[in-house]
């Protein structure tokens, strides 16, 4: 572009417009190129075609206002924090209204995302070596917590879910919350101080819930200190940090992950209706297993009783039997049998005659028969 | 004791109650032992008060 200088006398001079124009015509000539920095005060607005910010030099401070068609900016959901690093891609630019250089961005795109993940992988087999995430070192949540620890952001939606989830299943839950930053560079440091808090305060186990966010949200939830405090306290602890995708270091490190913060206030409290119809149950069970046993000894009692109240009578008829047959001997061996046979029994006086030589004749006896008897006097004797 | 190991005890009690092989004499201490886990476990779930704290406004109260 020819740019018109007006000639006083030898001097040539610009109008600030033109000086203006022609530098940008220059600069437009220039290459698109890709600049690497750190974004800082990003202005957007609705109202705006473009959207503004300064890419710092982490190195050096040096800075560059760069513009980009707000359109595109919102296409490309980087979700920009203060700090994020990128590379910009366009061409060197003058704002010729206001004589302000800067880069105009045709592209953006987040970098360092590698860079984290291979320091993180770094951290997870460092961490992984030390037996951190062992199976063997996860304990068991406990049945009926006494109170629950929850560690979480101030407003957020994953408390509220832990919250509501608990108190359904088990409404006389006891619960401490201990709000603090979730992200950001304190994130870290406050959640690792929120734990001991709540391990002061005395929890039997601790949630730590966060929703889901960027990686670099996340990022705290894989901090060393974080991921080892998690590791090293003292009561169990149920990690729901970000998506089901995101595990941080943190879910590896807890005793228990949870999908979502939902999940994990199921995990750490019983379902109250079922342990009450459970004890129910129990109660029920040893009443009727006392009874069983009551039962069987009294059913076992009355018998014996039986026995016992029968054990006289059937002694008594033993013993009458065992008489009558006594009573038959006896019968059979009385003298009266044998006179029915034809014998007689001979008295003299009272004594039983029972030889020829124990009377004399003229000497008067008595004859008992079978039937009747009658005296006599002894004619001789032999 | 926790709440576990009293339900667990019960529930073994329970168990070897409705065998109905126990002796009368240990039936019955086993049933006043198992009464008394019932009754530890129940008060353990009465007496929970259903309280949502928050650390800070303890932190907050404990300061003299």
């Amino acid at each position: 572009m020819k740019v018109e200088a007006i000639d006083y006398g030898d001097r040539k001079v610009y109008s600030v417009g033109a000086f203006n124009r022609g530098v940008a015509s220059w600069l437009a000539r220039l290459p698109t190129v890709w600049v690497e920095g750190e974004v800082t005060e990003l202005r957007r607005s609705d109202r705006w075609a473009s959207v503004f910010f300064t890419l710092k030099d982490p190195q050096d401070g040096s800075c560059l206002g760069v513009s980009m068609a707000r359109g595109q900016f919102d296409a490309l959901r980087l979700e920009l924090a203060d700090g994020a690093r990128v590379h910009a891609y366009g061409r060197p630019e003058l704002f010729e209204a206001r004589g302000e250089f800067r880069l105009r961005a045709l592209s953006l795109e987040r970098f360092g995302l590698g860079e984290h993940l291979a320091a993180l992988e770094r951290l997870k087999t460092k961490l992984a070596a030390e037996g951190l995430f062992a199976a063997e070192r996860k304990r068991p949540l406990p049945l009926l917590p006494a109170r629950i620890g929850l560690v979480t952001g101030n407003d957020a939606a994953a408390k509220r879910d832990v919250l509501t989830a608990v108190t359904t299943r088990f409404p006389p839950a006891n619960v401490l919350v201990a709000e603090t930053y979730v992200q950001g560079p304190r994130a870290a440091g406050a959640v690792v101080e929120a734990l001991r808090a709540l391990c002061r305060e005395g929890v039997d186990v601790v949630v730590v819930a966060r929703g889901g966010g960027s990686f670099e949200d996340l990022l705290p939830f894989s901090d060393e200190r974080l991921v080892r405090a998690i590791a090293d306290c003292p009561v169990p602890v149920v990690s729901a940090v970000g998506h089901e995708q995101d595990t941080p270091l943190c879910d590896l490190a807890a005793d228990v992950r949870a999908s979502t913060p939902s999940v994990a206030g199921r995990l750490v409290v019983p379902d109250l209706a079922q342990l009450l119809e459970r004890l129910g149950r129990s109660r029920a069970g040893l009443e009727r297993g006392a009874r069983r046993s009551l039962d069987r000894e009294r059913r076992r009692l009355d018998g014996t009783h039986e026995r016992l109240a029968r054990a006289p009578r059937l002694l008594l008829e033993r013993r009458r039997a065992v008489l009558e047959h006594s009573a038959g001997r006896l019968r059979a061996l009385s003298p009266k049998a044998t006179l029915e046979r034809g014998y007689a029994i001979v008295r003299a006086g009272e004594q039983i005659v029972r030889s020829g030589r124990a009377v004399e004749p003229g000497e008067r006896v008595d004859v008992e028969l079978a039937e009747g008897g009658f005296g006599a006097r002894v004619e001789e004797t032999r | 004791m926790t709440f576990e190991e009293a339900q667990k005890e019960l529930e073994q009690i329970v168990q070897r109650l409705e065998s109905g092989e126990t002796p009368l004499d240990e039936a019955l201490k086993l049933w006043e032992r198992g009464e008394e886990l019932y009754r530890f476990c129940k008060e353990r779930l009465d007496t929970a008060e259903g309280k949502i704290e928050e650390l800070a406004s303890r932190a907050e109260a404990a300061k003299p």
